[in-house]
């Protein structure tokens, strides 16, 4: 009953490694992401540098479409799961908006 | 000794709060590794101390050294911020002997007398037999005085003096942190009820009041520490707030997968787990960009110097972040969704992720906030590293790390032969246990373990000596 309404199959015992490693990816990628951007803004690196970081959201995304596909998990999950893929994408474009509206009433 | 330095009794207190965590932090490691020594050899101090007794210790005093750390950092933290003196000073001091006498006296009952009568005696003056919050009955009516009396000083103090952003959301948190720990003081005989309650304490002190708190830490810490400008600090701690309230509360529901909950537990838990790690990850940026912008604008000056005034705290704080971004966020989404912890729950892949959890979201910047109260009690302008403190943040660091590691091992060996080959079966849970990659990873963890413990020695030693030691600027 479990399996039925959680997952569409029972995960494969050769799977669970590349769930864990993918999974593992996601955050890693996704702290790429974010920092990469970070750091593009704050001057640190590049303009150019900037397409890294959407390389990583991408990267991000598809380790976590892999996570989920091995899961086989069911529908609402595949939801939950782009809602944080689209989440972490626009994190840091709100809290970079959010900074840079404070550094302006701050220091200007 | 003399504190000679310190004018402000709040912060005097503080020093207070940080020594006996300190020493309980002790009394957990030693115990944990009885516990992890008892993996290894069994029959060890059988019928002294057994494995029940080790563990429910352990994992105690680990709650209790956390709670009087974050007592102690408020009252270092509390002049600093308001500008005045902490109200009710002297309550405060009263509370801090009422706690610690009430919890030598749990801890030795836990360890002399272990168990009691099967009735309600045992519940009121031994121990509730829950985990993580089996304190007696009238020892969790101490605590809530105790804390109510804290929270007391906290309101008290923040009403008469400046409030700011920081004591505002450490107001509003502490209100919810004591709250919520009056769900784990009843039980019901309906397991999956008694369950449902016990994870308000558990998770969502862990996973959102407490994570709350450390972002005000780690709010006052970068202002004291590099400078950083109060705004920004500030607005980012909002943000944090909200993202950590936002997923942290529901996110709850991975514990209710499979305690006999209604199901719609699964979606609300996927969902909310699924968003946990983003403010981890917010967390971890912010106190990197804020650190580099504050070196970048004091090398844009022409100066070469650093802008941390406490190195070993900013250390603890930085792997805090890092910590916090790895146990919490990187070892929880590894099965935090209901599809892949219907087989990892109640493995060593529990175990594995909440070492480092707690370890990387609460233990490092507790110790951090110990450095400071070492910096202030001492008069040092600008605290370096002596070569205990690195020995103490290497060992501890990397030994936390390694049985980490090792009991990742251990859990991947446990659940692919115990639950995927097995099918979750009686003998499967022994072949599990039998395996030679679990066998291998218990041994690992407590090696480990005992780098982890002298690396504490080390950190005491340096608490206790740096603030003598000729390298810091006073």
């Amino acid at each position: 009953m479990v399996g039925g309404i959680l997952m569409t199959q029972d995960i494969h015992v050769d799977d669970f490694l590349t769930i864990f490693v993918s999974s593992t990816l996601v955050l890693v990628f996704g702290g790429f992401y974010v920092g990469i951007y970070t750091a593009v803004k704050v001057k640190l690196l590049k303009k150019w540098a900037m397409s890294i970081s959407y390389l990583f959201w991408m990267l991000c995304a598809y380790c976590m479409y892999l996570m989920g596909s091995l899961m086989h998990v069911n529908d609402f999950t595949v939801k939950a799961l782009v809602v944080a893929a689209i989440g972490l994408f626009l994190l840091p474009h709100a809290v970079y908006y959010m900074q840079d509206r404070v550094h302006e009433e701050n220091e200007h | 000794m003399a504190n000679s330095y310190l004018t402000s009794e709040s912060k005097r207190l503080a020093t207070w709060y940080f020594t006996f965590a300190a020493i309980i932090f002790g009394a957990q490691l030693l115990f944990g590794l009885v516990a992890a020594t008892q993996y290894v050899m069994p029959s060890f101090l059988f019928e002294v101390v057994d494995f029940s007794v080790a563990r429910m210790i352990h994992i105690n005093a680990l709650i209790v050294w956390m709670v009087f750390a974050m007592f102690g950092s408020v009252y270092w933290l509390l002049p600093d911020e308001t500008g005045i003196e902490t109200v009710g000073i002297g309550l405060g001091k009263l509370l801090f002997w009422a706690f610690a006498a009430a919890i030598v006296v749990v801890v030795l009952v836990y360890l002399f007398i272990q168990v009691g009568p099967a009735d309600e005696t045992s519940i009121w003056f031994i121990h509730e037999g829950r985990e993580y919050i089996e304190a007696p009955r009238w020892a969790d009516f101490a605590i809530v005085v105790v804390v109510l009396g804290f929270i007391s000083n906290l309101y008290l103090t923040g009403m008469k003096g400046n409030r700011s952003g920081i004591v505002t959301v450490l107001m509003a948190d502490m209100i919810a942190f004591a709250g919520i720990y009056l769900a784990g003081m009843f039980f019901t005989d309906n397991v999956s009820v008694d369950q449902f309650w016990w994870w308000w304490v558990i998770h969502l002190w862990v996973e959102a009041t407490w994570e709350v708190f450390v972002g005000s830490l780690a709010a006052y810490g970068l202002i004291t520490m590099i400078g950083a400008h109060r705004k920004v600090v500030e607005m980012w701690l909002w943000i944090e707030v909200a993202m950590l309230f936002g997923s942290g509360i529901l996110g709850m529901g991975h514990h209710y997968f499979w305690i006999g909950t209604p199901e719609y537990w699964w979606e609300i838990g996927a969902l909310f787990s699924a968003l946990e790690p983003l403010p981890l990850v917010a967390m971890f940026i912010h106190v990197l960009y804020d650190w580099g912008k504050m070196q970048g604008e004091e090398d844009a000056k022409g100066k070469e110097h650093s802008v941390i005034t406490n190195k070993p705290a900013f250390t603890w704080f930085i792997l805090n972040a890092f910590g916090n971004f790895l146990g919490a966020g990187i070892w929880g989404f590894f099965h935090t969704l209901p599809q892949v912890n219907l087989y990892t729950h109640g493995t060593q892949f529990t175990s594995a992720h909440g070492h480092l959890a707690f370890f990387g979201a609460y233990a490092t910047i507790l110790i951090g906030m110990m450095y400071l109260g070492v910096q202030g009690k001492n008069g040092i302008k600008v605290m370096n590293h002596t070569k205990s403190s690195i020995w103490a943040t290497c060992m501890i660091f990397g030994g936390v790390l390694g049985m980490t590691m090792a009991l990742t091992v251990a859990g991947y060996a446990d659940f692919i032969i115990s639950r995927a080959q097995w099918g979750a079966t009686w003998e499967g849970y022994f072949a599990g246990q039998g395996g030679i990659w679990y066998a291998q990873g218990m041994g690992w963890r407590l090696i480990m373990g005992v780098i982890t413990f002298t690396g504490f020695l080390f950190l005491v030693k340096d608490l206790l000596s740096t603030g003598k030691a000729a390298n810091h600027v006073r």
